[in-house]
């Protein structure tokens, strides 16, 4: 398999048949070329080589496939093309493109798996070799579990390589010279005395000869941009207010509208009275949407004001409604029929905790949270006869294609989903439950534009929020040393909730459970993780790291519990149990970098976390000051190792966000229920973070693993618990329920 | 027409109620000039989210003016959560009207010298009360938010009959 | 009713109490403050009236009582204002969303104090949200703006 996969590297063509696992697949359907879905939109003189990258006469278009909800997807996605093409990334057009399986996601079905990233088993490979399969058999195009690097690291450079030699090829036929003569800069293939043919110029001499496919990619020590620091493209759009999103467009003769569905989730309305809302300044119509109403009128404002006006009969809520019966059904869950995994069993926990003097037990809790990205859900529709525009920042474009033609009664290739840039996500646009909105209202009001904008309100109490979960934790230590460690976590399961909305089966047991818990690096002796399915409750989803985002609490906090009753220090002791030398280097960093172990003086302390989780092994140190009862964050120290660091600039943000996102919600936020009503509405009850509470962020990147990986999401788990461990080491209060400030003040 | 100890003490624990009322006792902080959020749903000891602080110019002016969210107008206060506003510049009172925190005693002592209750006689205190747009506020704060039992008219016919009464204390 | 946005004289026929955040999006098209939260808890309608910062989900249309700037007329991509140019110079923006509002709070808050203290910086720009978490180097870009100013 070590071979095959080589090979597959070395051989993988974009467009073209790739080889990787198709032995043990259905090879003719996995070998079959995937459709380049730029070929129906070509203009005449305009030329594809493959599905990222197109040229005609006035210029070159790069396809970023990858939805850009602020981790800077579009600019990597693109200077990835651009370092192999030899473009300048102010001279393009970047493009997200059309839905398309052309642009499946080969990596994302194996954060599924139980695969431990350490692991590089004959299954373990098989496993990341059938995700590839299956991602591209299922046209999988989504934006998630930080693999839009791991995914698109080779793909996006043979385009750019494969577009560059044709366009040479194309010189040469023009020119008669011979192709080694030919080299290329700045958009154009430069001949032997300094003439410069741009690549517009060439498009229609490379439209007629073949594609060449036979490439090699650049050794990364002669890359120009790639591993330097770079700009990202999107940031003079940003700084300068001109950058658009999904809640920006603005179409000729538009109308505004926002929805109003029962905010006690899943109950439904039973009937509604528009009342004096139909006679208001603007409103267009007020109609019925699944669970709900929508208002549309010729202001956002107006269209707010009138759906507070409607009044509404609710159905109650199908869920469990109160987050105290909520817990409790977590709590439940810790039995034999509800045990979904037990991914981690080692050596004999049951003897070793029997055998042990003492058993150190405790109990923590995690809450929901929102997404709550900035940008509110929205999203503008047009519906014709025969056709559906849809424009909106989307992380599953074909879903979301597939599922609004289902509502409009069309067929999928009838919908055109324009993916913009999002204002936040943390996914969030994992789901399609707002365009499914906006495509009912549209059903009603064809043929006119409708741009649907969410009150935050509506937005907050409509999520999908992060499961909560219970866990349950015993352990025992002996001279010195943590000697067993057995984690029990009960939580909802994510993938079963999404994937049921999305129209796919989810079968076994759900890895989000007990991911970034049953798949640490650590050596313990008798070290078992086992996972229980609590039944489904209110609709859960995906938040910016999954599973690993409250496992990381679980598993992190307990350890730091242990080695505190071992009286060893927790840093040593990881190092020692420390099973993977990619992993031991980064807590040996972080380490190096916070000054561990030396004196920080009274009413202060310090805590480490680390967390394994996408691949990329992350530890932090927090410190952290009792000022009078009250806790500052002063510093946080961060080491992670993607194997390869693309932009270094956006790789120190991205941990550094992960961070603050991490800490943010561990300190101040949860997401409670009422009568299945979420009782924070806004972000005065739902701040995040905010600049005052916001430490120092030191972050240093390593490159010892031997994949490339991707950072959006592997910066959060390691947040929480090493604060936590942080306010014990000042303070001696261990808080095992989140979030923090309900239990201790922050400043 | 003369007015009993009894009447004056009667009449500050009605003004007292109301100034130690946390519509009252979120802006008269002290020098920390960080005003507070107790009184809507925020919990006890609250502070003003966001890190805010008046400052010595109790405006904010060093670093965010007060007025960048509590608006300068008389539009109605209607939404929960929303910036309180009226129809003045929003500030924080003077440093030495600080009372968050304050006993009875301690509060009556203060305010009825001119010395630390920024140079009012009885007549300035009622007229503060009787023209103030804060005053007026804070008892129809809108928004769901709590406000202390009485009006303008009956707290600023208390304060002076307290200091017909000699301003007792206890 | 008459309003100034950007140099530019308006007419809006829109009810006294729609907040300027929606007469500027909605009805003049300014797009670049947004919608966040409505209740003055993001910051990302930010906008200046007269050169002060105001949140613009706040304030009624009828009681802007000067001449409006947005982050389109503070300055463009050909000629950045001064923070502008430090927010790109540290690569402050990731989703961006609350960008606008975070400049237009930065260049109010130092044209009122050029030299303001970290303190000062933190409770400046703490009432404008980022949720992806760009606050350190929202610090760092005023300070780089605040040397230049």
């Amino acid at each position: 398999m070590g071979r095959i996969k080589t090979i597959a590297r070395r051989s993988f063509l974009v467009g073209s048949a790739a080889i990787l696992g198709g032995v043990a697949f259905g090879t003719y359907m996995y070998k079959r070329e995937v459709e380049n879905p730029l070929e129906a939109g070509l203009a005449p003189g305009e030329v594809t080589f493959n599905p990222f990258v197109k040229i005609d006469a006035q210029g070159v278009t790069l396809i970023t496939p990858r939805a850009d909800v602020g981790q800077g997807a579009y600019s990597i996605q693109a200077h990835l093309i651009a370092e192999e093409l030899d473009v300048d990334l102010d001279q393009v057009r970047i493009e997200p493109g059309p839905p398309s399986a052309a642009y499946y996601n080969g990596v994302v079905a194996a954060e599924g798996m139980p695969i431990a990233a350490t692991s590089d088993s004959m299954m373990a490979r098989a496993g990341r070799g059938a995700s590839d399969v299956l991602g591209k058999l299922m046209g999988l195009q989504l934006t998630g579990g930080s693999t839009t690097v791991p995914d698109m690291y080779d793909r996006l450079r043979l385009a750019g390589a494969v577009a560059r030699e044709t366009l040479i090829a194309a010189a040469a036929e023009q020119t008669g010279l011979p192709k080694d003569q030919l080299r290329t800069q700045a958009g154009a293939v430069v001949l032997p005395d300094g003439t410069a043919l741009a690549y517009t110029d060439l498009s229609s001499v490379a439209a007629e000869i073949p594609v060449v496919q036979d490439v090699s990619l650049r050794d990364p020590s002669s890359w120009r941009h790639l591993g330097k620091p770079h700009m990202r493209t999107d940031m003079l759009a940003k700084s300068t207010g001109t950058q658009s999103y999904g809640i920006d467009m603005q179409m000729e003769g538009m109308l505004h509208a926002t929805t109003r569905t029962n905010p006690a989730l899943g109950g439904g309305i039973l009937g509604f009275d528009p009342g004096e809302a139909e006679g208001m300044r603007g409103v267009k119509a007020i109609v019925p949407i699944t669970g709900g109403i929508a208002v549309v009128a010729d202001n956002t404002w107006r269209a707010f004001q009138a759906a507070q006006a409607v009044s509404c009969d609710w159905g109650p809520s199908p869920y469990i409604g109160d987050t105290e019966d909520q817990f409790a059904a977590a709590a439940a869950s810790f039995t034999e029929d509800a045990q979904d995994s037990r991914f981690k069993d080692e050596g004999d926990v049951v003897a070793a905790l029997e055998g042990a003097a003492d058993v150190l037990e405790a109990e923590y809790r995690i809450p929901y949270l929102a997404h709550a990205p900035l940008e509110p859900m929205s999203a503008m529709v047009l519906l014709s006869a025969d056709r559906l525009d849809i424009w909106t920042g989307t992380q599953i474009p074909r879903f979301m294609q597939q599922a609004a033609a289902a509502i409009a009664g069309l067929e999928p290739d009838q919908v055109h989903v324009h993916a913009l840039m999002s204002g936040g996500s943390f996914g969030r646009r994992l789901e399609d439950d707002y365009v499914r909105q906006a495509v009912e209202i549209a059903l009603q009001l064809p043929d006119v534009p409708i741009k649907m904008v969410w009150s935050r309100e509506e937005d907050m109490t409509h999520d999908f929020p992060r499961p909560l979960a219970v866990a349950r934790a015993r352990g025992a230590v002996s001279d010195g040393a943590v000697e067993a460690f057995d984690l029990s976590i009960a939580a909802p399961s994510v993938t079963a909730s999404s994937l049921a909305r999305l129209g796919q089966p989810a079968m076994g047991p759900d890895v989000a459970i007990v991911a970034g818990a049953w798949d640490q690096p650590f050596g313990i002796p008798n070290y078992r993780v086992t996972g229980y399915r609590v039944p489904p409750m209110v609709p859960v989803s995906s938040w910016r790291s999954v599973g690993a985002s409250g496992n990381g609490f679980l598993h992190e906090s307990f350890l730091d519990e242990l080695c505190h009753a071992a009286a060893v220090d927790p840093l040593a002791e990881r190092l020692r149990l420390c099973s993977h030398d990619v992993s031991r280097k980064v807590l040996e960093t972080v380490g190096e970098m916070s000054g561990w172990g030396s004196d920080l003086g009274p009413g202060r302390g310090r805590g480490i976390a680390f967390t394994l989780a996408f691949g990329v092994p992350v530890a932090q140190v927090v410190e952290v000051t009792d000022v009078q009862g009250a806790i500052r964050i002063d510093k946080v120290f961060v080491a992670a190792d993607v194997g390869r660091v693309l932009d270094p600039v956006n790789f120190e943000a991205q941990l550094a966000g992960g961070v603050i996102w991490g800490l943010g919600h561990a300190m101040n936020c949860e997401i409670t229920y009422r009568d299945g009503v979420a009782e924070q509405d806004n972000f005065h009850a739902f701040e995040g973070m905010r600049l005052y509470q916001t430490p120092q962020i030191e972050v240093r990147g390593l490159e010892n693993g031997d994949k490339i990986k991707g950072i959006g999401e592997p910066g959060v788990p390691p947040a929480a618990p090493a604060l936590g461990n942080a306010i014990f080491a000042a303070t001696g209060q261990r808080i095992r329920t989140l979030p923090f400030a309900n239990h201790i003040d922050f400043l | 027409m003369s007015v009993t100890r009894e009447e004056g003490l009667a009449a500050w624990e009605r003004i007292y109620a109301v100034a130690s009322h946390p519509r009252c006792t979120n802006c008269h902080v002290g020098a920390s000039g960080v005003p507070m959020w107790e009184g809507l749903s925020y919990g006890p000891g609250a502070a003003h989210g966001m890190g805010i602080r008046a400052d010595a110019s109790r405006i904010g002016a060093q670093s965010i003016p007060c007025r960048t969210c509590h608006l300068t107008t008389d539009s109605p206060n209607s939404q929960p959560h929303a910036p309180p506003r009226i129809a003045q510049a929003w500030r924080l009172p003077p440093v030495e009207l600080d009372w968050l925190g304050k006993d009875s005693a301690a509060l009556c002592a203060q305010l009825r010298d001119p010395a630390t209750n920024d140079g009012n006689d009885i007549a300035g205190l009622v007229a503060h009360l009787q023209s103030s747009p804060f005053v007026a506020w804070g008892f129809a704060p809108g928004g769901g938010r709590s406000f202390p039992a009485g009006s303008v008219a009956e707290l600023a016919e208390d304060v002076a009959l307290w200091g017909r009464a000699g301003t007792p204390c206890e | 009713m008459k309003l100034i946005v950007n140099g530019k004289t308006h007419e809006v026929d829109v009810e006294d109490d729609m907040p300027l955040l929606w007469v500027l999006r909605d009805e003049l098209g300014i797009t670049g403050p947004k919608y966040g939260c409505g209740i003055a808890q993001c910051g990302a309608c930010t906008v200046h009236v007269d050169g002060i910062s105001v949140r613009s989900c706040q304030l009624a249309a009828a009681d802007v009582d000067g001449e409006i700037t947005t982050i389109e007329g503070l300055g463009n991509p050909l000629a950045l204002h001064a923070v502008q140019e430090a927010w790109m110079e540290h690569q402050v923006a990731q989703c961006g969303y609350c960008q606008s509002g975070q400049i237009m709070q930065a260049a109010s808050f130092l044209a009122l104090n050029p030299a303001p203290t970290d303190d000062q910086i933190d409770a400046a720009m703490s009432g404008n949200l980022c949720r992806c978490g760009t606050y350190p180097r929202i610090r760092a870009a005023v300070k780089t703006a605040a040397s230049r100013l």
